[in-house]
């Protein structure tokens, strides 16, 4: 009897390893609170008391997509505005209060928001919309401050894109796939030029405080240990007051795929070996094709048992490592970008690497993806999402990315059926749709000497 | 009239008194006091001892479905052999590279196929393998775990790559400033503790797979190893897998002597490590302070944040904010199972390091000699007890406080009462706990900078101790660039043209021609580089019959930006300036030195080179005017090896020599035979190389 039963257990530990399934296992329903003030600022509050913690999240709905032609790298230099001193909070103040609080905070921009977190012991949440109503409602705007901000912005790019070895290709060149005549919102980089930044005046940044920084343009998100009735009672004291504005102007794009192959070669003075990256035109985020395309990029080179980390560098041993990815900086509501980048190992010319990863890609058009390969990435794709829930912080990102990108927080308790229907043939159809020449940029990455 | 004073309390009465609707517009214009404290909450957890000796402890929670493993063994960094330091480290990396029935791509694409992870890392103390993965899988991670930890095979193509991968990590590690100046600290702090140790290129390569196998068989033992799993699982449930799992392991670690008491210190010393031409200094300061036990940690603890822990303290605000020396400067107290240590550091330009030094010494001292203020305290305290539900967030958070606190032999209560003990500590607690940990009068300095700069400067503070980047004593008289002439057989120095293909990976991007032309009284070396689009220079250095600059001008485009040297040496003193590109921007350097007799020039020193006389194991000492870094720096050139070479130019019997005490060590190749020509040089820890085309 024992022995059958420990033989019933190694059979069924057996078949977990061997066979792959997909997992049953799914997150609990998340059930939510939401409600609108009277001067548009949109709430949304996910009650949960397992830890003593509560995260605010403020996203506006500005990001450099809303940036006009020659003021580029504004939204995210608007970020760094929102640290300089509000009428009640002194410069440098904001983190100050934070920490002596116990909690911590930070801020970030990308295509198509720009979000501001607290996390704090939920004794302290009351200090965390203090603040953020504070410079909702009056950010000090003064020629100082701006003109320091602008400056550390321009550290900020020294030390994030252009110390670091491959981050220009990934945050500044994969741009170049979009047509700043047609599509001016996703044709330049988030943390744009310095030269627009130089141009840009004080009165550029108060009008684009009170267009864009309004409760009408943002959406807050509570998640923690409080109670709904206290956190709206709070929002209703500090925010309720906050004047709307006028609604932002529309944000146009144009984006033709299948323009022909680009191919450029750039050098780049902190990488130590050579890099090819290949990026491709993919849709807006609340495009049917979105769940098929992560997880071919999954498939492709995420974790070291991905296709391309498999053959390219283990099998060939051509490359140091591979990594496929979609949107670096996250989701968007315009047209996104699938890209691969692979180093080359020491003495592997770049050229020859190139040729693998392209046969590779060919491969996947052709031949498309194993049930196998699906199901480790539906699994991981799972996996990461459970395990995102167990921090009020990535929970708060979670509900406001579901909020933004597929129209209702909600989305957070479907989004992961939509994902489980993905077929291998889906994915041999997104890969023969998206990842084809005629849509791609190539970038042969160089490392400089003489540095 | 009623005075302003009574006024105001009317209106706040009024406002207390009246209903929230009325109110709930008003926008307060001062930050809301904190809600009062929920009481403290800390998951309860479970303990048990399975058969073979291991420690098992759950904390479940069903909130999620997810469970977290973590096994930890006494097996850290601190029992790697004399000699092999890195071993505990490259141990872990290889347990999931390979068992007797998974190999290491098996491996990765199992814990990968059910969106887990599994990873195993090293302290000083402890080696601990960690999986996380949904409840579903929960017996596969338990699986796994235990096949690694039992049954590693460690490949040798696994330990060839791991290696490769240790060796330029380490690389970077040794040429980066804060990374030294903590290597030093621990080493000179903790003497023949092994805390005090680090790995080194030759002790990593030391390592052989038999060291491997036999650290697992006496080290990777269940007996006191702990196993703390959290999240979804049930008390028998955990019992019942990680029983078969394991099943089969026994045994104890072999019994380790215990590490030796770190030497004890009577006075405040420096230890100035030279990096030649630094333009800034890392400044680390701290002593040893009491086992992870001593009922002193909370006050110390709260003493640390009021000095340098987070972002509001004192060191902070005085040597950022007031100052303006650093971007940061902050404190902290290591808490491992043998004896801590207390650490004060900041990383300032060269010309403030002696004031920044005094400051921090200052500081250090004030919290020894003067009480804190009631409102630090407060703010230090509510900062720690709020901070610490961030620090219990998940699973795996409450599963890695239950351990360390388990590890540390904490007692049984202290993460139940860790917030009220904080919370409780009184100002004379903290000024005792202060005079244990901050010992301004006996403590470890560590300088890592330019020590011709910072030598005198710093002997005013504490005796100083100088020493070279590998540790090597060297004397005051070793900052100063000696002079002196070199023994240098002029005749070989003669009119010719080299052409030099620079290779990056085995690619050629680029190219260097230079050419000697004898003149009336002395030499002209002329320089022209070029390398893909970013840099593209035209170098000329004037010299005179003994091989002494006089004149030194180049001109040129780096990454599109342009730059200018135009430096003049007269009567033994060079003057100009040089406009080049640091890792900051473009930025010019004005030139206004002291040049002695004998001292080379950084450009044009290939040229020089024919002119020595060489041998097997010979040894050069130069003295070379660094214009960029307006300095002269000693250098040396060693003859390391011979060699057969075979470059475009043809194949040569070569000597191999390494020029150190520069920003960048190189190594040159240069003809075994006259006329001692360069056949190739490389730039050590760069993939560039220059070669001799013809």
């Amino acid at each position: 009897m024992r022995r059958l039963t420990t033989l019933l257990a190694a059979l069924a530990a057996a078949v977990t390893l061997l066979s792959g399934r997909v997992q049953a296992q799914t997150p609990g329903h998340v059930a939510l609170t939401q409600f609108s003030l009277p001067n548009g600022l949109h709430v949304i509050l996910d009650e949960d008391h397992t830890a003593q913690v509560v995260a605010v999240d403020v996203w506006y709905h500005v990001g450099s997509r809303n940036e006009r032609r020659g003021r580029s790298g504004f939204a995210h230099l608007f970020e760094h505005m929102m640290f300089e001193g509000s009428a009640h909070v002194k410069k440098d103040q904001y983190m100050k209060f934070i920490q002596s609080a116990g909690g911590r905070d930070n801020a970030n921009t990308t295509e198509d928001h720009t979000g501001f977190y607290e996390v704090l012991p939920s004794n302290r949440l009351n200090l965390g919309l203090w603040l953020e109503a504070d410079r909702m409602r009056s950010l000090a705007i003064t020629d100082s401050t701006f003109h320091n901000q602008r400056e550390t912005v321009k550290e900020e790019r020294r030390l994030r894109v252009d110390n670091q070895p491959y981050a220009a290709a990934l945050f500044v060149d994969d741009y170049a796939l979009f047509d700043s005549a047609t599509c001016f919102p996703y044709s330049h980089s988030v943390i744009g030029s310095m030269d627009d930044l130089n141009a840009a005046t004080v009165e550029d940044v108060r009008a684009f405080h009170a267009q864009y920084y309004a409760p009408n343009n943002a959406t807050l998100v509570l998640v923690g240990d409080f109670t709904p009735a206290n956190a709206k009672r709070l929002v209703t004291q500090y925010f309720g007051d906050v004047p709307r504005a006028s609604d932002p102007p529309p944000v146009v794009c144009h984006q033709a795929f299948d323009t022909g192959a680009m191919h450029r070669a750039v050098s780049d003075p902190k990488a130590t070996l050579p890099a090819t990256v290949h990026a491709f035109r993919i849709p807006a985020y609340d495009n049917r094709d979105t769940p098929a395309l992560t997880l071919l990029a999954t498939i492709l080179g995420q974790g070291e048992s991905s296709r391309l980390n498999r053959t390219l560098a283990r099998q060939d041993k051509a490359a140091v490592a591979a990594q496929a990815l979609t949107n670096p900086f996250g989701p968007r509501r315009g047209p996104g970008v699938f890209i691969i980048l692979a180093i080359a190992n020491q003495g592997v010319k770049v050229d020859s690497l190139d040729q693998l990863l392209t046969a590779q890609l060919a491969s996947i058009a052709t031949g498309g993806v194993t049930e196998a390969e699906l199901t480790k990435a539906k699994n991981a794709h799972r996996a990461g999402a459970i395990f995102e829930r167990q921090e009020a912080l990535s929970m708060a990102e979670a509900l406001q990315s579901a909020a933004l990108f597929l129209g209702s927080p909600d989305a957070i308790n479907t989004d992961l059926a939509r994902y489980d229907a993905v077929t291998v043939a889906d994915i041999k159809r997104v890969a023969a749709t998206y990842l084809r020449p005629d849509n791609s940029l190539t970038l042969i990455i160089t490392p400089e000497a003489g540095k | 009239m009623m005075p302003a004073r009574m006024l105001a309390a009317l209106v706040a009465a009024l406002c207390t008194a009246l209903p929230a609707s009325l109110t709930a517009q008003q926008f307060p214009s001062t930050p809301p006091a904190a809600a009062p404290l929920k009481p403290a909450h800390f998951p309860p957890f479970a303990e048990t001892t399975l058969p073979n000796g291991m420690r098992l402890v759950l904390v479940e929670s069903h909130a999620h479905p997810v469970v977290s493993l973590s096994l930890s063994l006494p097996a850290g960094n601190a029992y790697d052999p004399a000699g092999q330091e890195g071993l505990a480290a490259m141990e872990a990396g290889l347990l999931t590279k390979g068992t007797g029935t998974r190999s290491a791509d098996q491996i990765a694409a199992t814990i990968e196929g059910v969106g887990g992870s599994l990873a195993a890392t090293t302290t000083d103390d402890f080696m601990t393998i960690r999986a996380d993965v949904l409840s579903a899988s929960a017996p596969l991670a338990f699986t796994l775990m235990a096949d690694v930890v039992m049954h590693p095979t460690f490949p040798d193509q696994e330990i060839a790559l791991l290696r490769k991968q240790t060796l330029s990590a380490l690389q970077l590690e040794l040429s980066q400033p804060a990374s030294l100046a903590s290597r030093f600290f621990a080493k000179t702090l903790y003497g023949q503790n092994p805390y005090g140790r680090n790995p080194l290129p030759a002790s990593v390569r030391a390592i052989t797979r038999t060291d491997l196998v036999a650290f697992q068989r006496a080290r990777l033992r269940p007996t006191g190893a702990l196993l703390v799993i959290a999240g979804d699982i049930t008390l028998p449930a955990a019992k019942r897998l990680a029983t078969r799992s394991f099943a089969g392991w026994t045994g104890a670690p072999a019994a380790a002597p215990p590490f030796p008491a770190p030497p004890t210190r009577a006075a405040t010393q420096i230890v100035l490590v030279h990096r030649p031409g630094s333009v800034q200094s890392n400044i680390v300061v701290g002593n040893t302070t009491f086992r992870p036990t001593d009922p002193r940690w909370y006050a110390a603890t709260v003493a640390n944040r009021v000095l340098g822990g987070g972002f509001d303290n004192r060191l902070f605000r005085i040597l950022r904010e007031q100052k303006s020396w650093t971007y940061d400067a902050h404190s902290v107290l290591a808490r491992p199972k043998g004896i801590g240590y207390f650490q004060a550091g900041t990383e300032v330009r060269t010309s403030a390091t002696d004031s920044a030094l005094t400051e921090l010494m200052v500081q250090l001292r004030r919290m020894d000699s003067e009480p804190v203020s009631a409102a630090e305290l407060k703010a230090a305290k509510s900062s720690l007890v709020g901070s610490f539900p961030l620090t219990i967030e998940t699973a795996q958070q409450v599963a890695g406080a239950v351990a360390q606190a388990k590890l540390l032999g904490l007692p049984a209560d202290y993460l139940q009462t860790y917030r009220t003990r904080l919370a409780a500590v009184t100002p004379a607690q903290l000024e005792q706990a202060a005079d244990a940990i901050i010992r301004p009068n006996a403590s470890l300095i560590v300088v890592v900078g330019d020590g011709a700069k910072l030598y005198d400067k710093l002997s005013k503070i504490a005796p100083v101790i100088l020493v070279d980047a590998q540790g090597k004593p060297l004397t005051p008289a070793d900052l100063v660039a000696k002079g002196g002439m070199l023994d240098l057989d002029l005749a070989a120095i003669t009119a010719h043209r080299d052409s030099f293909a620079v290779m990056v990976q085995g690619r050629p991007l680029g190219y260097v021609l230079s050419s000697v032309a004898k003149t009336a009284d002395g030499y002209t070396y002329t320089e022209n580089t070029q390398i893909a689009t970013a840099l593209k220079q035209t170098t000329e250095v004037t010299l005179d019959d003994k091989m002494q600059p006089r004149h030194l001008k180049a001109s040129g485009m780096v990454q599109g930006q342009a730059t200018q040297t135009d430096v003049t040496v007269a009567a033994g003193h060079a003057t100009g300036s040089v406009t080049a590109p640091t890792p900051q921007g473009m930025k010019t350097t004005t030139v206004d030195l002291q040049v002695p007799p004998g001292t080379l020039e950084d450009n044009s020193i290939q040229m020089v080179l024919p002119a020595l006389h060489w041998t097997k194991g010979a040894h050069f000492s130069l003295s070379v005017l660094t214009a960029n870094k307006n300095t002269v720096i000693p250098m040396t050139l060693q003859v390391t090896g011979q060699d057969s070479l075979t470059v475009p130019a043809g194949t040569f019997p070569v000597y191999q020599a390494e020029l150190t005490g520069g920003p960048q060590p190189i190594t040159f190749f240069v003809e075994a035979a006259p006329p001692h020509r360069v056949v190739k040089y490389a730039i050590v820890g760069t993939p560039i190389e220059v070669v001799l085309v013809k």
